[in-house]
């Protein structure tokens, strides 16, 4: 029974924005509301016609994938960098950069936004991207340290004699090794990326605005447009919870690595 | 060969360095740096075109007005609210939802957890947008209030002063929640069934069992819970922004709202960089030495 109200409660929220995308705009106010309507394309029609709306999706998936790369890339260099260094420097360094979780967005925000602006790189991809992959890297690189940690060394050594160079055992050994923690990392930076909204709001513009931006901007008008805002937010969603759902396992270690490593 | 692998930079091996270099500077440029100009800054009276640092320094004279600012002083102490009930929401509701989920068949856990993890993989404004459908004067949360005699002089939701930042607690909570039963369900499976089956032996009641077994063993989980989920609230932004903006009458104003407000809206960065400053010195008094202390202890084992 209080299963039940914890569903209800966690999957009505979501239902309704996703029904009233496809709802008219006169039968949203009607209380209660109606579970089988006649479903109408009218908001998105809109939002893709007249708001040019795939702009903002391809604005977000631009920004995330790059977000992702960046982030896996120089979080694995690193994290073979502090393993083949053979101290424990390394592991002091990625726990002490956790310590950039203590510093609120809004702290770095202000002053980087002033940064770009003076050398014009406000507007562009870039900001948005920079700033996510230098939050993101910090947990990653944690992620990844600690899970680089328990590969034995034995293991680098062997193919080392065997004639591999450093690079070619981290693409060849260490890589695939990584592939379930990776997962966990590129799903968390993912959702990470695609979601924020505080850095795109102000490192952006018209040109490279990513759908949260986008959303922000309906939900700030003196009125609400329902209709266009519940589709604009099914779209927002909708590749997340896809991609969540497949790699829900990964999700979960990723999430509860923190605690369980310690 | 195994000589190879030894980090010897004296002898001319750049590889590690190499690799560590990109990260590092990444991380200097977008963070270290930003944080010194914003606090540099925050003893200026910045402003763009005509920023003169020799006349334009006025010392402490923002942080001055900070303390004297009503506005400024309710914003901390919302977010102080902000963060004590979210807090104490995610872990009561978050406890109870893992348990529940806890004692389930794992065949029924399986299909429920992901439709219980939905809420983590949405973005904050869009949560912000659905919850101000639900708060709507005409929206469901007041008709299913009708249906229990309620109306909205009882409960103004997001349009009233009192009512207005205990919304927002609600809708963090909604989304975080997920985030505490994950993490609590990986600690759960980990204490062993005998002690559940000696408590039960000794006719032991749940809530007995729960305080005496389980919240001690658990107790570093949830010491993890509280810093990573408790951070998050002092800088809370998306949420605010997008119920209420910090209205009505500045009630759910958070520093991060104000700060933002004040750099972006106004213009006014050097005082919009004392309140962010004082924000990260709020997450540092309150989170900064117990998560200073994992982390060190982390190094160790």
């Amino acid at each position: 029974m209080l299963l039940v109200i914890v569903l209800l409660l966690t999957v009505t929220p979501i239902y309704i924005v996703l029904s009233n995308s496809l709802r008219k705009t006169l039968e949203m106010k009607i209380m209660p509301p109606k579970i089988l309507f006649e479903p109408t394309t009218i908001h998105f029609e809109r939002l893709f016609l007249i708001d040019n709306f795939y702009r903002y999706f391809f604005n977000s998936v631009i920004i995330s994938v790059s977000v992702t790369i960046v982030t896996i890339v120089l979080g694995t260099f690193t994290a073979y960098g502090f393993k083949i260094c053979k101290s424990r420097v390394g592991e002091f360094v990625s726990n002490f950069l956790l310590l950039g979780k203590l510093v609120p967005p809004i702290t770095i925000l202000i002053p980087l936004y002033i940064m770009l602006n003076s050398v014009r790189l406000t507007g562009t991809y870039l900001g948005p991207i920079l700033a996510h992959s230098a939050l993101g890297l910090a947990f990653i690189t944690w992620l990844l340290t600690s899970f680089i940690r328990n590969i034995p060394m034995e293991l680098l050594e062997s193919a080392c004699v065997d004639g591999s160079t450093r690079m070619n055992t981290l693409y060849k050994i260490v890589f695939p090794m990584l592939t379930p923690v990776l997962a966990s990392a590129v799903i968390l930076i993912m959702r990470f990326s695609w979601n924020e909204l505080m850095f795109s709001l102000q490192l952006t513009n018209i040109r490279t605005y990513p759908l949260t931006v986008g959303i922000a901007r309906y939900v700030g008008a003196i009125s609400v447009d329902w209709g266009k805002s519940s589709a604009a937010a099914t779209i927002a969603m909708i590749p997340m919870i896809l991609i969540g759902f497949i790699m829900q396992k990964y999700l979960v270690a990723g999430l509860s690595s923190g605690a369980v490593k310690g | 060969m195994r000589k190879r692998f030894n980090c010897s930079l004296e002898k001319g091996d750049l590889l590690p360095v190499l690799l560590i270099l990109p990260a590092t500077l990444l991380i200097a440029v977008i963070l270290v740096i930003p944080l010194t100009v914003g606090f540099t800054l925050s003893f200026f009276n910045f402003r763009f075109g005509s920023f003169n640092p020799a006349q334009d320094f006025v010392g402490l004279a923002n942080y001055v007005q900070f303390f004297q600012d009503q506005t400024a002083l309710k914003s901390v102490v919302n977010t102080l609210m902000f963060s004590g009930g979210a807090i104490f929401g995610m872990m009561v509701f978050g406890t109870i939802v893992a348990l529940l989920l806890f004692h389930l068949p794992p065949i029924v856990s399986r299909y429920i957890r992901p439709v219980i993890t939905m809420p983590l993989l949405i973005s904050p404004i869009v949560i912000g947008l659905i919850w101000r459908y639900i708060y709507d004067p005409q929206g469901i949360l007041y008709w299913v209030l009708g249906l229990f005699g309620l109306s909205i002089q009882h409960f103004p939701g997001v349009t009233g002063a009192s009512t207005a930042l205990f919304s927002t607690i609600v809708v963090h909570c909604w989304q975080v929640i997920p985030f505490v039963v994950i993490v609590l369900t990986a600690g759960l499976v980990s204490i062993p069934t005998e002690l559940y089956e000696a408590a039960a032996m000794d006719g032991v009641g749940a809530w007995k069992t729960f305080w005496k077994i389980t919240f001690p063993l658990l107790l570093d989980v949830y010491m993890v819970i509280l810093l990573v989920t408790g951070v998050d609230t002092i800088m809370v932004f998306d949420v605010i922004f997008a119920l209420t903006g910090g209205g009505p009458n500045n009630s759910t104003i958070s520093t991060s709202i104000y700060a933002f407000n004040q750099a972006f809206a106004l213009s006014n960065f050097s005082y919009a960089m004392v309140i962010s400053t004082i924000t990260m010195i709020l997450s540092f008094l309150i989170f900064g030495i117990p998560f200073i202390r994992r982390n060190l202890a982390r190094v160790g084992d």
